[in-house]
């Protein structure tokens, strides 16, 4: 649904994008995580036809994202979601329905029905008037008006609070259910490991890791071993009246045993810890510092 | 250009802009509809009394100047009491056949209205009476002549010399005294046949400065005051609406707030051309109101159609750079100021010179004043602004993105963007270069309408330095944009290509000044001098040379600023001079051969 082939954008000579190259099948979720400045907003903003690529090639939905056709299909929330504060949330959403060529019926039908979904019933008051996350709301209404089959959005949780955010999160889980295509980005790396199907991490505009969250897990991740013992062993804390060894593989695991072993202990239990997103991401992004 | 989208994002426009409407605005709105109104209803009546009262004038009802003075507003008609002008209540006492001043400048004054005034009066007086032949006994068809001789405009109307009097009196300036005393007193001059006692005189000084009776001397270039006032009053109101849309258009760019809009399937040009139709039609709207008002035709509303898209496109170029509202109303202000002159000053010498058509603001007076304005004429005035509106608009639309848009740059180097989005090759070059040509046309004509009141010996040579300023800017300002945007090589194989590109583009552009003959300004010294290329000389040999070494000098002076482009601002601006000093010689060299 999307496919993004040596994507680079420079700034008057500063690079934002390297030269990114992925794809997203149709109904998957996708999620580009990285720090500020790694080039995320910048590649969905040419992917969303906003940003003309300075090399490489991107198409949406079948058609490259330099056709304003591409952007029929297409539903984009930007970080920032300011819309027109003197108008209502259901004038606003008819306007870009309009614009979209959505028959009146239908964009009106629709509208309330995203609405709904959205549990936004202030639909008559200023825009102005509405909180951050009814204000967020309606930018994710307005995604929708025209049912697209894509969606691109950048941080759709951005300062909103725990439970607006799990919503927002929970809908993304749902429009993808219904067979939506959905790339976005976060800074929270929970919420990526949570809803994406597939990630990418992104670093000063480079693609440095790829793949389903498992899959970067085992290439980039490192498993760890917490080896409790009843004894003190070189490197273990004392935990809870046990003492605890963190190890890196079983040759670990076992040096540590013999250890307690020759000082009349015993392990009393092994435990391992999957790295998170988070974990393998900080690591990504310092070998990518130190290199 | 979808023309269904242009519309819907116009009606949004309006929706949006009356969401935004409190009552502040529209009491604002009102007041100024109201003041604009009152202004006009005061000139359409032809009674603009601002200064009326001025002067308090104690008269007699037995002398003959009671009359004038009474149906003057500017005198406020006192008993003769000589205790209230010594006391200085008065400013004129008229008791018997001495007219008393007050002995000080605003007394002064007051007696030089009141000639003023005895003179109307008395051309009313005249112009009633059943024998005209004897009232106006001589009659003088003017006939204005140009400063070489030749003859450009007949704007005479009858004229009578009725030598009313009065030119037998004693000094009367009242400069010096306190009291004047009118000797030619109820007139009774062999010489004028003015014997009716019912017409004053007031000694001195010619009874007559303008309009259907006076002597020679008195006569002046015609000044169509009411209807340029009216002529303005289709100006004034678009100040107002560009304020509006400047901040709309800025609206977009602050906190990003357009950039869903770019997302959406309607293109840039769409966009804008739905922000600034409803502002299009408020201005047309107003613009036909005032012509009924004021009594314009068709023809108002035609000249005054590129004006309001000037003012629109200027605007929303200057919404497009600006970086604030504080920025925005400065531009705005300039703009307004700027586009105001070039439209007013020319509009002054309609009666007067062809290069008033300059600005379509002239075709209104000639329309208010019910002349004839030929098609040529009309084309003549509008269409350099026409093509300077689409330029503009074109410049606006190429930063209309995402990646200008929401940028903060000081406003030349906005400038530079907006220049450089038009340019990927040489060929584009010479496009923008070309498309550049009204805007020279326009600063051209209004460089010669500001000097053409000096000597000819200063400001010929003057206008032609200008011109070549003016001309090797349009040539290159762009070019170096796009060295700014790494367009091009910067070798100076490829800087001499863009260059020639450019003059290429000039000297085809330029032969759109041919339109100036359509008002025959060539055959103005001033004109022939800005327009030289355009105005061949009868030798065919130099007629020639002097169609291609337009070419030449175009090709060589943008090939050496776009040298200069490829090196650096630094190096740009002294080719630039060398350019200017280079094309000004060439121009007095023409115009030398041509005289």
């Amino acid at each position: 649904m999307i496919t993004v082939e040596d994507l680079r954008k420079e700034y008057r000579g500063v690079v934002a994008v390297a030269g990114s190259t992925f794809s997203v099948d149709a109904g998957e979720v996708f999620g580009i995580v990285g720090p500020n400045g790694a080039g995320k907003t910048t590649t969905l903003k040419m992917l969303a036809g906003l940003v003309e690529p300075t090399r490489g090639t991107a198409t949406v939905a079948g058609h490259d994202v330099s056709d304003p056709e591409m952007r029929r299909n297409l539903g984009f929330l930007p970080e920032e979601s300011p819309l027109y504060e003197e108008m209502t949330p259901l004038s606003y959403l008819r306007f870009f329905a309009d614009l979209y060529g959505v028959d009146r019926e239908v964009a009106g039908r629709r509208i309330h029905e995203s609405l709904d979904e959205l549990e936004l019933d202030v639909r008559n008051r200023p825009i102005g008037d509405l909180s951050k996350g009814m204000t967020r709301k309606v930018a994710i209404a307005r995604s929708l008006v025209n049912d697209p089959d894509v969606l691109i959005y950048d941080e759709p949780a951005s300062g909103l609070d725990p439970v607006t955010t799990n919503y927002v999160l929970e809908f993304v889980r749902e429009l993808a259910a219904e067979g939506k295509t959905v790339l976005f980005s976060a800074h929270n790396l929970y919420h990526v490991e949570d809803v994406c199907d597939r990630v990418v991490i992104m670093d000063r505009g480079d693609v440095v890791a790829r793949g389903t969250v498992e899959e970067i897990q085992d290439t980039h991740g490192t498993t760890e071993y917490r080896v409790y013992t009843s004894v003190a062993v070189s490197d273990s804390v004392a935990v809870d009246g046990r003492y605890r060894t963190v190890v890196e593989d079983l040759d670990g695991v076992e040096a540590v045993r013999e250890q307690a072993t020759e000082r009349n202990g015993e392990v009393l239990d092994i435990r391992t810890v999957e790295p998170s997103l988070e974990d393998i991401f900080l690591d990504v992004a310092a070998e990518d510092s130190e290199a | 250009m979808n023309p269904s989208t242009v519309l819907r994002i116009a009606r949004w426009e309006v929706l949006k802009g009356a969401g935004a409407l409190d009552r502040r605005r529209i009491v604002a709105g009102v007041l100024a509809l109201v003041v604009a109104g009152a202004i006009g209803g005061a000139v359409a009546g032809g009674d603009v009394t601002h200064d009326a009262g001025l002067y308090r004038v104690g008269v007699s009802p037995d002398t003959p100047f009671h009359g004038p003075v009474s149906d003057d507003p500017t005198f406020v008609v006192e008993e003769p009491d000589r205790a209230a002008f010594e006391s200085g209540d008065l400013d004129l006492l008229i008791s018997g056949g001495t007219i008393h001043v007050r002995n000080d400048r605003k007394g002064r004054a007051a007696l030089a209205e009141l000639r003023t005034t005895v003179l109307r009066y008395n051309d009313r007086t005249l112009a009633g009476e059943p024998n005209q032949s004897a009232a106006f006994p001589v009659e003088v068809n003017l006939v204005y002549e140009t400063r070489d001789g030749e003859t450009t405009a007949d704007v005479g109307g009858g004229g009578g010399d009725s030598s009313s009097g009065g030119d037998d009196g004693g000094p009367a300036d009242g400069g010096q005294s306190g009291d004047t005393t009118a000797p030619g007193g109820t007139g009774g001059d062999s010489s004028g046949g003015t014997g009716d006692s019912s017409l004053p005189n007031v000694g001195g000084q010619p009874l007559f400065s303008s309009g259907q009776s006076g002597s020679p001397g008195d006569i002046q270039p015609p000044f169509p005051f009411g209807a340029l006032v009216l002529a303005f009053l289709f100006v004034v109101p678009m100040n107002f609406v560009v304020q509006a849309y400047g901040a709309s258009v800025l609206r977009e760019r602050i906190d990003r707030r357009g950039e869903l809009l770019l997302v959406s399937p309607a293109s840039p040009g769409e966009i804008v051309a739905g922000k600034t139709l409803p502002y299009f039609a408020v201005m047309i709207a107003i613009a036909v109101a005032t012509a009924v008002w004021v009594g314009g035709g068709p023809l108002s509303i035609a000249a005054v159609v590129p004006i309001a898209l000037v003012f629109l496109a200027s605007t929303f170029v200057a919404a497009m750079f600006a970086r604030s509202y504080k920025e925005l109303t400065f531009l705005t202000v300039t703009i307004s100021v700027g586009l105001t002159a070039f439209l007013f000053v020319p509009a002054v010498f309609t009666e007067v010179t062809p290069i008033a058509l300059i600005s379509p603001l002239s075709v209104v007076v000639r329309d208010l004043l019910g002349e004839a304005v030929a098609p040529g004429a009309y084309l003549f005035a509008t269409l350099p602004l026409y093509l300077s509106a689409v330029v503009l608009f074109l410049l606006g639309v190429g930063v209309y993105r995402e990646e200008d848009m929401f940028t903060q740059r000081p406003v030349h180097l906005k400038a530079l963007d907006a220049f450089a989005s038009r340019i990927r090759s040489a060929k584009g070059v010479a496009a923008v270069t070309a498309a550049l040509i009204p805007f020279v046309f326009v600063g051209e004509l209004l460089l010669i309408a500001l000097l053409y009141a000096l000597p000819l010996e200063v400001t010929i040579p003057l206008l032609l330095v200008a011109i070549a300023a003016v001309e090797e800017l349009a040539k290159s300002v762009h070019v170096y944009a796009g060295y700014v945007h790494e367009r091009f090589q910067r070798s100076a194989g490829a800087a001499v290509a863009v260059g020639a590109a450019s003059g290429l583009g000039f000297f085809l552009g330029e032969k759109l000044t041919a339109i100036a003959r359509l008002v025959q300004l060539p055959e103005l010294p001033l004109g022939e001098a800005a327009f030289t290329t355009v105005s061949g000389p009868g030798d065919a040999g130099l007629a020639v040379l002097l169609l291609f070494a337009p070419l030449a000098l175009h090709v060589v002076t943008a090939g050496t600023t776009a040298v200069g482009a490829s090196r650096g601002a630094r190096r740009y601006l002294a080719t630039y001079l060398a350019a200017v000093a280079l094309h000004a010689t060439y121009n007095l060299v023409v115009v030398s051969l041509v005289a």
